[in-house]
């Protein structure tokens, strides 16, 4: 865990970077800090191994002051990734990776062999060992810098915009990586970026800054596109955060239609019947596996004979995309809800079955009971006391 | 050439005495060059004024440092390398510096956050990133000491430059066209040299692009140092 007990950066000349920030870290989950230019999160990341020193405050890892600890060893047990890479040119890949355990005295055989381990770890082709950073692109040099931080496995992780120098595909999927790795090695990591996108989908937690180095919200991604503490956070978080908040909500709490669903054998009397007593305007055909074949309008049974099958009447629009209540998100529901020509979507299980069909309606029951369920809980974490 | 062949043997010997006249000032100036040139680029405010002192030093005419260096140390080989040294420091010492610069920030940041301390940083990341740059002006400092040697003639101790004088003084061209072809091959196989020991010592600039112009081009397009010429 690292704690920061009012932490404040002034520099000679009265700019002040940091600004009493309390903040903790917990052990094994990532830390996002983020903000526009000049509000501290960079100082912040640096003052933890001792590359900015605090005026005053005191920083804490696992307990222990940092300031007692001497800087060079201190380091030695906090990766540290930057966002150039910062590779050594003249040393190979293997050689970069195995920096921080040679300096800790480990023979170059077994560092090497570590190394090589690594490689693997962050996805790097074993043939990339003997090369030179410049002989690889942006992204494998940045996962180079990712494996020479973690090569002499510190409990401590600090990432410095780490996936901003390259181009969004390879930054989307260095992010994956590091959700992947970080699932995996549990480690106590905290990375500053000045995009929210970023820090919402890496981030445990995320630490919002504004410039003068002031802390403003701390919270889970899901509280913070759910409640912004004022109109800064808001504007910061951007436009469409009550959409991005959906992608936090489990898609499970939706109480599915399963009365406007029908079989393609029914009678085109028997459906109209159905979507009578259901009140609804369409229905889903499905075949005898339950695979769905598509929407079907109430309105178009009133001119078909009574005794026609479904299977011989046309449809009126396909099926559309589908999600899985048991696994997607609202955002997810509502993304196939949007989509779809009805303004209903269909959820499936997992060999593509439906299970049950979603409106607009449904979806907003499921916000709703979800914001309750947030809410009492943040009640019963804040003593019981109910909020005003 | 039959002249030639009549003297290899005081050829040989001027040509050993040119270089050794030339590269022991170019290697102490390489002793000099490299602690002053760490010590300036740590200390930033220190490059201007220690760069103006070795420029003016540059600037003084090799006959008047005779003059003054006679009285100390005589007609000796001191006294003509002594200013091929300075001449050295002069080229070399910027390189050190520039060299060190030439360290990308990001590398610094990340040596320092590795735990390297002030030391090690320097001797296995800030020293070998800047041997390349160090090495050029090497390159630099080297020919144009091997060209310089010359000058010691005034105090009859010039490497090859004697056979300026004494080709002059017995109006026998051949003799001076011998002298410096001599001094070119000299300076090109010690470039040659400069250039394989910078290939070994830095295997990741292979295929990175690295110099390939003619060493004696290169150091004529850079301005070929003349003694109290600058």
């Amino acid at each position: 865990m690292i704690t920061f007990e009012s932490v404040t950066k002034r520099y000679p000349g009265g700019t002040v970077a940091v600004d009493e920030l309390d903040l903790e870290v917990p052990a094994g989950q990532t830390m996002v800090l983020v903000g526009p230019s000049g509000c501290g999160k960079t100082t912040s990341l640096r003052m933890i191994n001792r590359m900015v020193d605090p005026s005053s405050g005191r920083i804490l890892i696992d307990g222990k002051d940092i300031q007692q600890s001497n800087p060079a060893i201190l380091r030695r047990g906090i990766g540290y990734v930057i966002q150039q890479a910062g590779l050594f040119p003249h040393r190979t890949i293997v050689d970069n990776i195995a920096t921080v355990p040679l300096l800790t005295g480990w023979t170059k055989q077994k560092a090497r062999e570590r190394a090589r381990e690594l490689m693997d770890l962050v996805g790097l082709d074993a043939q990339m060992a003997r090369r030179y950073p410049h002989q690889l692109s942006g992204g494998q040099q940045q996962r180079v810098g990712v494996a020479r931080a973690l090569a002499a496995d510190p409990p401590v992780l600090l990432m410095d915009e780490p996936f901003s120098a390259v181009d969004p595909i390879v930054r989307a999927s260095l992010q994956d990586e590091l959700l992947r790795l970080q699932a995996e090695l549990h480690k106590t990591v905290v990375l500053v970026t000045h995009d929210i996108e970023e820090a919402i989908k890496v981030g445990d937690q995320v630490a919002i800054f504004r410039p003068g180095g002031k802390l403003v919200q701390v919270d889970t991604p899901q509280r913070l596109l759910a409640a912004p503490i004022d109109s800064y956070v808001e504007d910061f978080l951007g436009f469409d955060r009550g959409i991005r908040r959906l992608s936090f909500l489990a898609a499970d709490t939706l109480d599915l239609d399963v009365d406007a669903i029908v079989g393609q054998d029914a009678t085109a009397a028997a459906a109209l019947a159905k979507a009578r007593k259901a009140g609804a305007h369409w229905l889903l055909v499905i075949d005898s596996e339950r695979l769905p074949l598509g929407w079907i309008a109430a309105g178009e049974l009133d001119s078909t004979p009574a005794d026609t099958r479904l299977a011989d009447v046309p449809l009126t629009s396909d099926h559309g995309h589908t999600f899985r209540a048991d696994t997607d998100s609202l955002r997810a529901a509502l993304d196939a809800t949007v989509l779809s020509t009805t303004g209903q979507a269909v959820s499936v299980d997992d060999h593509g079955r439906v299970v049950g069909v979603t409106s607009y309606d449904r979806l907003r029951a499921a916000i709703q009971k979800a914001d309750d369920a947030a809410r009492q809980a943040a009640a019963a974490a804040a003593g019981g006391v109910p909020a005003a | 050439m039959s002249w030639v062949f009549a003297n290899i043997s005081m050829l040989a010997h001027l040509t050993g005495q040119n270089a050794y006249l030339a590269l022991v000032p170019v290697l102490i100036g390489l002793v000099i060059s490299v602690p002053l040139g760490i010590v300036c680029a740590r200390w930033s405010w220190l490059y201007s004024p220690v760069l103006s002192i070795t420029s003016v030093l540059y600037a003084l005419p090799a006959l008047a440092l005779f003059v003054v260096l006679i009285a100390y140390t005589g007609l000796t080989d001191t006294t003509v390398m002594i200013p091929l040294t300075v001449y050295t420091l002069a080229v070399l010492f910027p390189s050190v510096v520039d060299g060190l610069r030439s360290v990308p920030e990001p590398v610094r940041q990340a040596a320092v956050a590795m735990g390297f301390g002030t030391w090690r940083r320097l001797a296995f990341v800030e020293l070998p990133i800047a041997t390349p740059v160090v090495i050029a002006g090497l390159r630099i400092a080297t020919v144009s000491s091997i060209s310089l040697v010359s000058v010691g003639e005034l105090i009859g101790i010039g490497g090859l430059g004697y056979l300026f004088e004494d080709g002059q003084q017995r109006d026998f061209t051949t003799e001076i066209v011998t002298g410096i072809v001599l001094i070119i091959v000299l300076a090109l196989v010690a470039d040659t040299v400069l250039v394989l020991a910078r290939r070994w010592l830095t295997p990741w600039q292979r295929g990175a692009g690295g110099d390939s112009r003619l060493p004696i081009l290169r150091a004529t397009l850079r301005g070929r140092p003349g003694a109290g010429l600058t």
